[in-house]
């Protein structure tokens, strides 16, 4: 791959090309919020927190779906980013019922982390108080609908690395559920197997080992990204 | 078929209906075929048969002729009589008033009952009069269930010069050299967009129709689809010629079965003579066209959420870069364009991209389709040259305000658009005076709103259409809709606060920018333009916190 040249916040980065600009933030040290990234899986753009301007494209784009291009300029640490990144954290917050004193994933959370990171110290919007689910007929694991946010990794994580396929998503707009099958109980599953990628993929308190209490959880995200690694190794 | 036999056919076909000296057509729209439409072709053809006019009159079904509110529409060539609200039975009559005692039936003309004076010939009446049209040339006068009347009205004439005079590059730079732009809504350069993909070496390119059109209100494409299919099918086949496509896809919204069902039959004809398959005319370029039908989903009409669904994936869309061009329907190079976008493109290549840029602005060219629909006296659907001002739409074609309703604003864009005030009535419709107005060009639907409309709850309509469409992929969308629209009910409820106002503001620019696709990038755009011409509604709904805090101890 060539070396290209990019700006980032002012600084010069050589890279090679062909990466993304999160990658290029992550090997740099430059930090980037990012909630529906995960190592290993395709990335969507879906959270919306890894947010860019670039000079002369007049749309902001997600850091984590577009590639670098020789003479970039990218600012990741404007204003307007930190204020839309607020906004999303707030809205995240407010769309469904996180309740972080209760939560098992209290202490280790990356919605929570996310809540720091931007400042976050009250919600200027509405609580939504949307009535969820609560799936316990796994003989295992837990899926709580009231912690979701929709980042699909669990989706991406069964489809992509398990390639079982359990997890799906149903409706549109703030109706969407993440299913099991065809909107089954999860402990009916005929797909499943049961192999807990979707806990240590979940980055909140959503899908969760029943043998865990309040802020006892934890979990291991970056176990996907390299089973992947390993499993290009094997082949 | 051969170049030879279309020839052979095109003159064979013109012959047949030259034979003819009068021609009755039925509209078959799906509006007219609501109201009776079969019944009356059935009684038209039976009645023609009755007086003995069989040798000298033709009698056809027909597309959409813009008045669907008048129909079920008869239309008498070459006099352009048209008739309206015609019942079965009043056919006898009727037919033979015009061709046995040659005096036309006045009280069921076009606008009998709302115009003083009727025109005989339809074409002088204000409706018609200011109309130039390209794209519905064809809509309502020939039968789009029959490709040999399509093939005489010289249908596939096109497709046959693009192939045999004209190289891949020659058709780009002659739709270049016409600025069409796209009649989506985004209007991006269509020469451009076709260059692009032209220029992605790849052994499997697509050619998409966007036909899932899912404005409320809105009915272009359904009646281009409906009236005059094969000009669609023409334009995909030249595109996919000359962006070096062997396969395409016409994606159709789900509801509309007649749309669906023409389209078909389009197809299997164009199979059948041959000018889809392999080595059509006797050249080495093949092609061939499927339709798939849309689910109901609005933001289908998204173009990576639309080739999501062709591909059977549930139908979200993905960020771009990469665009379609590059990396689309399979991970190839795909050519995505709207119903509106093909119908212009077999007239453009026909008489020069030089001749359709003569139409409409400088930036704009030729001309749109629009359906007018609303608190108007005339609605229909109608095709006028870009640039064309808001005033000669509503008041001159559409007949201004029915009763004593006074104009208020005028909805463009469907829920991606904007409201145009009453001072604005004077804004060319091209896509830059629209934006710059807060509003977009949108595919073409047009709604008319009197003083009697309230402004924020047309601004909360819209939202609630946004909050049920988005696909919930991305955060901003799902969950910034849902905000404004709760914050919006707010309003109309009488609950709302000036804080409400600032928070709705700020959710505005938020999810208009940071969304990841075109839906909620402009579904904030009917509530920011509402605030911008018509602050004062707002204002005048608001309550002070103290009042709310009253009313709710009080409670």
């Amino acid at each position: 791959m060539p070396i290209i040249t990019v700006y980032i916040n002012g600084q010069k980065i050589l890279t090679e090309s062909g990466v993304t600009i999160l990658e290029v933030c992550k090997a740099n040290n430059i930090p980037m919020l990012t909630l529906c990234h995960l190592k290993g899986l395709h990335d969507i753009g879906a959270c919306r927190l890894c947010l860019v301007e670039i000079e002369g494209v007049n749309r902001l784009l997600s850091g984590c779906t577009t590639q670098v291009a020789d003479n970039m300029i990218i600012r990741t640490d404007t204003d307007r980013i930190k204020r839309y990144q607020r906004i999303t954290v707030e809205l995240f917050f407010a769309e469904r019922n996180h309740v972080c004193a209760v939560c098992v994933a209290n202490g280790n959370c990356e919605l929570q982390q996310a809540g720091y990171a931007v400042g976050l110290d009250h919600i200027r919007y509405p609580f939504l108080y949307p009535e969820c689910n609560v799936d316990t007929s796994h003989p295992w694991f837990v899926m709580d609908h009231n912690r979701c946010i929709m980042c699909t990794r669990c989706v991406r994580v069964c489809t992509q690395v398990e390639g079982a396929g359990n997890w799906g998503v149903m409706n549109r707009g703030h109706d969407v559920r993440i299913i099991s099958d065809f909107n089954t109980p999860w402990g009916e599953s005929i797909t499943c197997t049961d192999c807990g990628k979707c806990v240590h993929a979940c980055p909140t308190g959503a899908i969760w080992p029943k043998a865990v209490a309040q802020g006892q959880l934890t979990k291991y995200p970056e176990m996907i990204g390299e089973l992947v690694e390993k499993r290009k190794l094997l082949q | 078929m051969n170049r030879q036999e279309l020839t052979v056919m095109a003159d064979q076909a013109k012959t047949k209906h030259h034979h003819f000296s009068k021609k009755v057509c039925v509209c078959c729209g799906t509006s007219c075929m609501a109201s009776n439409a079969e019944k009356v072709l059935e009684q038209v053809q039976q009645n023609i048969d009755a007086l003995g006019l069989k040798d000298e009159v033709e009698a056809n079904l027909t597309g959409c002729m813009g008045l669907c509110n008048q129909g079920p529409l008869v239309k008498v060539l070459p006099d352009h009589t048209i008739y309206q609200k015609v019942e079965p039975e009043e056919v006898g009559d009727l037919l033979k008033a015009q061709f046995v005692d040659k005096q036309p039936k006045k009280d069921k003309l076009l606008f009998a009952d709302t115009r003083p004076e009727p025109f005989v010939n339809a074409n002088e009446d204000p409706f018609f009069k200011k109309q130039h049209k390209i794209i519905l040339k064809n809509c309502g006068v020939i039968n789009p269930e029959d490709i040999e009347e399509y093939i005489a009205y010289d249908g596939y004439k096109a497709f046959d010069k693009a192939l045999n005079s004209m190289l891949p590059e020659d058709v780009i730079a002659e739709i270049k050299h016409s600025r069409l732009r796209g009649r989506g809504g985004a209007g991006y350069p269509t020469g451009m967009k076709w260059e692009t993909v032209y220029k992605y070496v790849n052994n499997q390119k697509y050619v998409v129709c966007n036909g899932d059109e899912g404005d409320p209100g809105a009915f272009m494409n359904r009646s281009v689809l409906e009236g005059n299919p094969h000009s669609v099918l023409e334009g995909m086949m030249i595109a996919g010629y000359a962006v070096g496509a062997s396969k395409g896809y016409a994606y159709i919204r789900g509801e509309y079965r007649l749309a669906i069902k023409r389209f078909e039959t389009a197809l299997k004809q164009a199979k059948k003579l041959g000018l889809l398959g392999k080595n059509i005319l006797g050249s080495n370029f093949s092609f061939d066209v499927e339709v798939r039908i849309g689910a109901g989903a609005f933001v289908c009409g998204e173009e990576t959420a639309l080739i999501a669904s062709i591909e059977g994936k549930r139908g979200t869309p993905s960020p771009r870069p990469p665009y379609p061009a590059e990396c689309g329907l399979w991970g190839k190079p795909t050519l995505i364009n709207n119903v509106e976008t093909y119908a212009n493109i077999a007239p453009i290549i026909l008489n020069g991209g030089e001749w359709f840029s003569e139409t409409g602005t400088a930036k704009s060219a030729g001309t749109k389709v629009f359906a007018l629909a609303g608190k108007i006296k005339y609605s229909g659907l109608i095709e006028v040259p870009m640039g064309t001002s808001l005033r000669e739409i509503v008041f001159d074609i559409g007949g201004g305000i029915p009763g004593d309703g006074e104009f208020k604003a005028a909805q463009t864009g469907g829920p991606s658009g904007g409201c145009i005030p009453e001072q604005h009535l004077d804004v060319g419709m091209d896509y830059e005076s629209l934006m710059s107005l807060g509003s977009i060009m949108g595919s073409g639907g047009l709604i008319v709103m009197d003083k009697s409309s309230d402004m924020v709850d047309v601004a909360r309509f819209f939202m609630e259409f946004c909050m049920d469409e988005s696909c919930g992929k991305c955060a901003p969308c799902r969950v910034g809709t849902r905000m404004m629209h709760d914050l919006l009910q707010r309003i109309v409820d009488g609950k709302g606060t000036q804080h409400d106002v600032d928070r709705l503001q700020e959710l505005a620019v938020y999810v208009k920018e940071a969304s990841l696709c075109g839906l909620g990038g402009s579904a904030p755009n009917p509530l920011l333009s509402t605030l911008r011409h018509f602050p004062e509604e707002y204002a005048n709904r608001l309550v002070s916190p103290e009042v709310l805090i009253h009313q709710h101890l009080e409670l």
